[in-house]
């Protein structure tokens, strides 16, 4: 079980944190979201003692994260970066052995990786002669091959391509389902919606909204009615809604409390009502909601 | 896992990475062969004055001058070879063209071309009168034994009353070779270490090893790991420069036995002046992102070098000048200075005393504090990090 507790750390007059936590237990899936700038990746680098926060604490498994902890943890910082010039399977087992895995394992270990990544044929190759899609592949390894306990991944899926997306999303399921906590962060909040049990939003360095996933939908006071109507184009103008998207002929509001007939007497008078959904509220409904845009 | 062993890690990637791309093996290779032909180089140039020095003989000459010259040029420790020409045309212009040093000519004249050798005209001088006296002897009656032992030659030792030196140039001139090797190994591993850093900055690799390890380990791992390059280099380097030395064959210098200790003391001097140098090379590499901004930063350690240089010149004139001697002990200059007092046997021993702990102290004070603004700057991307805000951002 992975704690953030209470961080907080300023950089000059720049406030990261301002006292951000949250709680992933073992073997889950935390999708870590949050603007630009709300303090994501400083939360992350808290974990690995890359940045020293001026208060508050992280624990894995009840205990403060020391040396040793940190060498069972997976890190691919937002910044990737690998030796450019030093062949793949090389520079793997390199990063495996500063891990504590030794010689043996580490190759064993960078081994498997490469052939689950498909990557098995280019061991040889110097990372700057990859695609971008394969060097991205073998960050990802980097992370993967020490076989940590913790996974923490700063935007995993930026960059990958709808095939790269699914089969990284299968991977992070079949090693959370072994027991591997996983935490990551992503602006594809429909992906992260598909791959993450819970859920953490940070805000201006604050968490403002974790839990898990069903949870915090079924707890909030939102929901989603999308109405469909073939016809004339048609705004609802029914007291108290705020479309959120949609155009002529399609309108989405997020209000628990819409008038729900009102509305639907008015897209009858519009045209035919080709769908009327009532529904919880999406991640999107919940993290617009929650950093207040 | 103990943080040293994976600072051995650190420093076995730098080292295998960096002795295993090709061009330090090409530049490798080069300069060692380079180094290797100077040996077989020096006797080419020196072998034409070990020949055989030939000299001419014209017209009527003395019955016994042949034998006389040989016994001349056996006191004076010449080979030489006697060619005779037909007429004094022919044996002049035979000098002219450099066919022979000096010609007999008519057993009265001894001829050169432009320059007077006092040392061949005092070999044929004395082989001319040796044979003119022997033929007078022979016709007063006496036998070749007699005549042989009534002119046999004197036995004289020449000797100075002070040796002269050969070796103490021979001693200066390696010891100034050594300060160069020195001088330019520092430098060259030296941005090694900056280049390195500010490579790991650059493609962000550092962030992946420091979710690992401590910015001190980074730092130690990869003074180390091009430090034990730099030695390899400089043995590699040493090695050929023995070999070639003992191919040279230059008479009563051994150069072979006055390289060793300039050898040992260079690898002594290395590992002083590197470990002051490197940190310091870290510290600056650190605080920017890209190569292109990194000539501005290194302008610091060269500038510190440089005068470590130009004070181990002065030295090697005038080990005992004031400005060699202060520069000797102070821990920027002395890994330069120092070796070429040494060599010259000028340095007392408490001056190298001073010298060496001055230096490792410094040093082990630049390991702190370059781990210290190492670790401030180096999750520090675009722009540069002044030196002072990374040595406070460290306590971040």
């Amino acid at each position: 079980m992975l704690q953030l507790i209470d961080l907080k750390k300023r950089f000059g007059d720049v406030v990261a944190l301002d006292g951000a936590g949250f709680t992933v237990d073992r073997g889950r899936i935390l999708g870590f979201l949050g603007p630009n700038g709300a303090g994501k990746t400083t939360a992350m680098r808290v974990v690995f003692g890359l940045v020293n926060p001026d208060s508050g604490s992280v624990r894995w498994n009840g205990g403060a994260v020391d040396a040793a902890d940190r060498l069972s943890f997976g890190y691919m910082p937002e910044e990737r970066g690998l030796y450019p010039k030093m062949k793949v399977r090389d520079q793997l087992v390199h990063f495996s052995r500063l891990s504590g895995l030794s010689k043996a394992d580490a190759q064993n270990a960078v081994d498997r990786w490469l052939a689950t990544l498909g990557l098995s044929d280019r061991g040889g190759s110097k990372l700057e002669d990859l695609s971008h899609g394969n060097q991205q592949r073998v960050q990802l390894a980097a992370a993967l091959a020490p076989d940590p306990e913790l996974l923490i991944l700063d935007e995993p899926f930026a960059g990958l391509d709808p095939i790269g997306v699914e089969s990284l999303a299968g991977t992070l399921r079949g090693l959370a389902s072994e027991g591997v906590t996983i935490v990551f962060s992503s602006h594809q909040l429909d992906l992260v919606e598909d791959v993450c049990e819970d859920v953490a939003i940070i805000n201006e360095g604050r968490v403002v909204l974790s839990g898990s996933l069903d949870d915090i939908k079924n707890e909030s006071s939102k929901r989603r009615l999308t109405i469909d109507v073939d016809g004339e184009p048609w705004v609802p103008r029914a007291a108290g809604t705020t479309v959120i998207d949609g155009h002529g002929r399609s309108h989405s509001i997020v209000d628990g409390d819409a008038p729900i007939a009102d509305l639907l007497a008015e897209a009858n008078a519009a045209g035919t009502v080709s769908r009327f959904m009532f529904e919880p509220p999406r991640l999107t409904d919940l993290f617009r909601e929650a950093v207040g845009s | 896992m103990s943080p040293w062993k994976q600072v051995a890690l650190l420093a076995k990637r730098e080292f295998k990475e960096r002795a295993t791309s090709k061009p330090f093996l090409i530049t490798m290779s080069i300069l060692v062969l380079l180094i290797l032909a100077v040996g077989p180089a020096v006797n080419l140039l020196v072998s034409d004055e070990t020949e055989a020095t030939q000299i001419g003989l014209v017209g009527e000459e003395p019955t016994s001058i042949e034998p006389a010259l040989n016994a001349q040029a056996a006191v004076f420790e010449i080979d030489i070879e006697l060619i005779r020409y037909p007429d004094r045309a022919a044996a002049e212009t035979a000098l002219t063209e450099g066919d022979v040093a000096v010609v007999l000519a008519d057993g009265s004249e001894i001829v050169f071309h432009t320059d007077v050798s006092s040392r061949l005209s005092a070999l044929v001088g004395g082989a001319l009168n040796t044979a003119v006296k022997a033929d007078g002897l022979a016709d007063l009656g006496l036998s070749d034994d007699e005549i042989a032992v009534a002119l046999a030659p004197v036995p004289i030792t020449v000797i100075t009353i002070e040796e002269e030196d050969v070796e103490e140039d021979a001693k200066r001139a390696a010891a100034f070779v050594g300060t160069l090797a020195l001088y330019i190994s520092i430098l060259m591993f030296g941005q090694f270490v900056a280049m390195g850093t500010v490579e790991e900055k650059q493609n962000r690799v550092v962030e992946v090893i420091l979710s690992r390890v401590r910015p001190w380990q980074i730092l130690v791992g990869k003074v180390v790991g091009i430090g034990l390059l730099g030695l390899l280099q400089l043995a590699l380097l040493a090695g050929a420069a023995y070999l070639s030395a003992q191919m040279a064959d230059i008479a009563d210098v051994d150069l072979a036995s006055i390289g060793l200790p300039i050898i040992a003391a260079m690898f002594f001097w290395f590992v002083l002046g590197y470990s002051f140098y490197a940190f310091l090379y870290a510290a600056v590499g650190s605080t920017v992102s890209r190569q292109e901004d990194l000539q501005g930063a290194m302008m610091m350690p060269i500038i510190l070098i440089v005068p470590g240089y130009l004070l181990a010149l002065v030295a090697a004139e005038n080990p005992d000048g004031l400005a060699p001697t202060i520069g000797s002990m102070l821990p920027p200059w002395a890994p330069f200075v120092m070796p070429v007092r040494i060599a010259s046997g000028v340095a007392q021993p408490w001056e190298i005393l001073v010298a060496v702990v001055g230096t490792a102290a410094a040093a082990a004070a630049l390991v702190w504090i370059g781990s210290r603004v190492y670790s401030g700057a180096l999750l520090r991307t675009g722009g540069k990090v002044k030196l002072l805000e990374a040595w406070r951002a460290a306590s971040e």
